[in-house]
């Protein structure tokens, strides 16, 4: 009784007609609103489906090479999977699944279908024909989940520089690892990366250069007895990366090799001592100081005395050497000489300017930091001249090169495809053009009579500097365990690729007269691989050219040519 | 009054089967979609199959194995093998003409044969 017993009657009815009208209102208000809703979202459910299928598929942008040709890409590929709860007779389920797929541990999915979970998988990536025959099984609690399967079509090839992924596609190293840095690893988690029009990540690797140098390194490691082989071909003039090999390298179709820490990629995970190469760096430092030029000479007639230590030459010819015979000897002492006259710390300055002494950073994660010592005096400057004593990264180490051999432009390389002018705008300015021009000619002046004849294949106008470095063995040089590299520039007038090739451990092979250094053995791999790539590079042959004074030299700089 | 109703009614009749066939339609029109869709989904996956293939029948290490294994007589090319335009000799002056209406054969007859190829033989 909500009002009194003389409450008017007319008053009473007019109240409780309004209660239900209100009530009735409500009511139908929440069925329109309602019908409204199952109207808006009738269209999105049919396709809920599909989306629901895709939910796991974790879809990755395909990586092509600078060509357009497939470095990896997705593949759908079906999963199994049980919802245990739903499972009526487990052993039945058990002895029909192990059938139909033998390598599937009994014991283990006896366990896991009789577990209370709501969801378990069985089996990733099963081929479509084992798919029918469980679909036909008719198992209840049993299903399926259309998965993405990365797949690298060109198996060891190229697995150095792209890295791989793991079972739920999520980039583990190289350059995969980086396209999850670049956003797709958020997308991953908010299921979103289920479209297949990602676009496609095109890198500056080139597949058939990379073949080429792959097959000669792997040769190469084979023929010498090397522990390793490792090399990189880069365009001097963008920075661009186009071939990166390092032997022994894994499938990234068979993750389990890859977890091998003798497969790492030595181009950038690891640091060495780069040997007579680094006296590319020492020369053009010498020559861009202006203290110095092409005719300067070095006293190399004794070794040279640091306390206990003695720098000695590898063929010591007992006389002043101008800076051509210097590099060309490949002369200890004349480059300690060098060093030495411009001072410890403008030899620091130019190697730090040189992008030497920090860790360089490309696309791929795996980054070193250079071993530099912690006190750098004088005998530091004299064994950094010619390479011992500063480990860096092979990669490193080819980016201060090309610097000195492109006109003196320090780029950070990378694994990206760009041109000239993005190249332009992270370069950085670091030497005289005209030293760069010395530089060219001393490379290859060596080809042509120094320690790089090896590799001087005849049309490609090669440039190239060897380098033999002992390896420290329990913290002392050990005599017999070398790495050798090279470096060469093709063409060497108008440089545009630059050809590093190392090898660890080396041996002194048949045809090689017992030896076992960088000219005998990493020299005639750059000139097997020049020949290869020369022609995929579009390097036009050339013949009947003028030896090195007149090409390179006589052009820019002849004031400084007369000693 | 009632000719009001009459018309009011036949209106809200025919509106209402109006709206029932634009309903029905746009539901065939939506699952039409979703089934190409669905279409163009299995198409866009059986084109990345196949493409995978392919590049996997591509990869050049599978194409060395095979060139060694069937073409041996095959070698790679030298650096003298290259040539430009600059160096192919000039046209000849005129070509006679066919004698007997078989350009070719004429050609084959005029033809010098040690002139195949671009860089003479080195003496």
């Amino acid at each position: 009784m909500l009002y009194g017993r003389d409450v008017d009657r007319n008053v009473k009815a007019k109240a409780r007609l309004i209660l239900a009208i209100v009530v009735f209102a409500g009511i139908y208000t929440v069925i329109g609103l309602r019908l409204v809703m199952f109207a808006i979202a009738s269209n999105a459910h049919g396709t809920h489906h599909t989306f629901a299928q895709d939910a796991v598929a974790t879809a990755r942008p395909d990586i092509l090479d600078r060509n357009g040709q497939i470095l990896a890409t997705d593949v759908k590929s079906p999963s199994l999977y049980a919802e245990p709860r739903k499972i009526i007779d487990v052993e039945e389920a058990v002895e029909l699944l192990t059938a139909t797929l033998p390598d599937l541990d009994a014991k283990e999915l006896r366990e896991r279908l009789s577990s209370k979970r709501g969801f378990v998988w069985l089996r990733r990536e099963i081929t479509p024909v084992q798919q029918r025959e469980i679909y036909r099984l008719g198992l209840p609690g049993i299903g399926f989940l259309t998965e993405n399967k990365r797949v690298y079509p060109n198996g060891t090839t190229v697995s150095q520089p792209i890295g791989l992924v793991n079972i739920d596609n999520q980039g583990i190293a190289g350059i995969e690892k980086w396209l999850d840095g670049q956003g797709l690893a958020a997308l991953h988690m908010a299921g979103l990366a289920t479209d297949r029009l990602q676009r496609p990540v095109r890198l500056s690797l080139d597949l058939r250069v990379q073949w080429a140098l792959h097959d000669e390194l792997a040769k190469a490691k084979e023929h010498f007895k090397a522990k390793a082989a490792a090399g990189v071909v880069l365009n001097v003039n963008t920075g661009e990366v186009v071939a990166l090999v390092s032997e022994p390298d894994y499938n990234p179709n068979n993750p389990r090799e890859a977890n091998d820490p003798t497969r790492i990629n030595r181009m950038t995970t690891g640091v060495y001592e780069m040997g007579s190469t680094f006296k590319v760096l020492t020369v053009a430092m010498g020559l861009d100081s202006g203290k110095m030029t092409l005719g300067s000479t070095f006293d190399a007639r004794q070794p040279l005395h640091f306390g206990r230590f003695a720098i000695h030459d590898y063929e010591p010819q007992h006389r002043f050497l101008s800076i051509p015979e210097i590099f060309t000897y490949s002369s200890n002492i004349g480059a300690a000489r060098m060093a030495l006259s411009l001072g410890v710390p403008y030899h620091q300055a130019f190697l730090k300017k040189m992008g030497q002494l920090d860790r360089m950073r490309t696309e791929l994660p795996e980054s070193a930091e250079p071993l530099v010592p912690k006190r750098w005096a004088d005998i530091n400057t004299a064994t950094i001249a010619f390479g011992h004593g500063l480990s860096v990264a092979p990669l490193q180490a080819a980016m201060g090169v090309a610097a000195c051999l492109n006109g003196g432009l320090l780029i950070t390389p990378t694994f990206l495809k760009r041109d000239r002018a993005e190249a332009l705008q992270v370069a950085k300015h670091v030497l005289n053009p005209s030293t760069s021009v010395k530089m060219r000619y001393l490379m290859r002046l060596n080809a042509e009579k120094g320690t790089g004849t090896f590799a001087n294949v005849p049309g490609y106008y090669v440039g190239g500097k060897t380098g033999t470095a002992e390896k420290v063995i329990n913290g002392r040089y050990a005599k017999h365990r070398l790495m050798t590299d090279f470096m060469a520039i093709l063409p060497a007038d108008q440089p545009r690729y630059l050809l590093l090739i190392m090898l660890d451990e080396p041996q002194a092979v048949e045809g090689t007269h017992g030896f076992a250094t960088a000219g005998w053995n990493a020299g005639p791999t750059a000139g097997k691989v020049i020949k290869r790539i020369a022609p995929l590079l579009d390097i036009e042959p050339r013949f009947n050219l003028p030896d090195a004074d007149h090409l390179i030299l006589a052009k820019t700089v002849s004031s400084n040519t007369s000693p | 009054m009632r000719l009001l109703n009459i018309l009011l009614i036949a209106v809200l009749i025919i509106s209402a089967s109006v709206v029932y066939k634009i309903k029905f339609d746009s539901t065939l029109q939506a699952g039409k979609v979703d089934r190409l869709r669905n279409e163009l989904r299995h198409e866009r996956n059986a084109i990345a199959t196949l493409r995978a293939e392919w590049a996997k029948l591509d990869t050049p290490s599978r194409i060395q194995a095979l060139a060694d294994r069937f073409l041996p007589q095959l070698q790679p090319a030298k650096p003298t093998q290259f040539s430009n335009f600059d160096d192919l000799p000039a046209r000849p002056p005129a070509l006679p003409p066919p004698a007997n209406g078989d350009a070719l054969s004429t050609m084959a007859g005029s033809s010098n044969s040690d002139m195949t190829g671009s860089v003479p033989a080195k003496r």
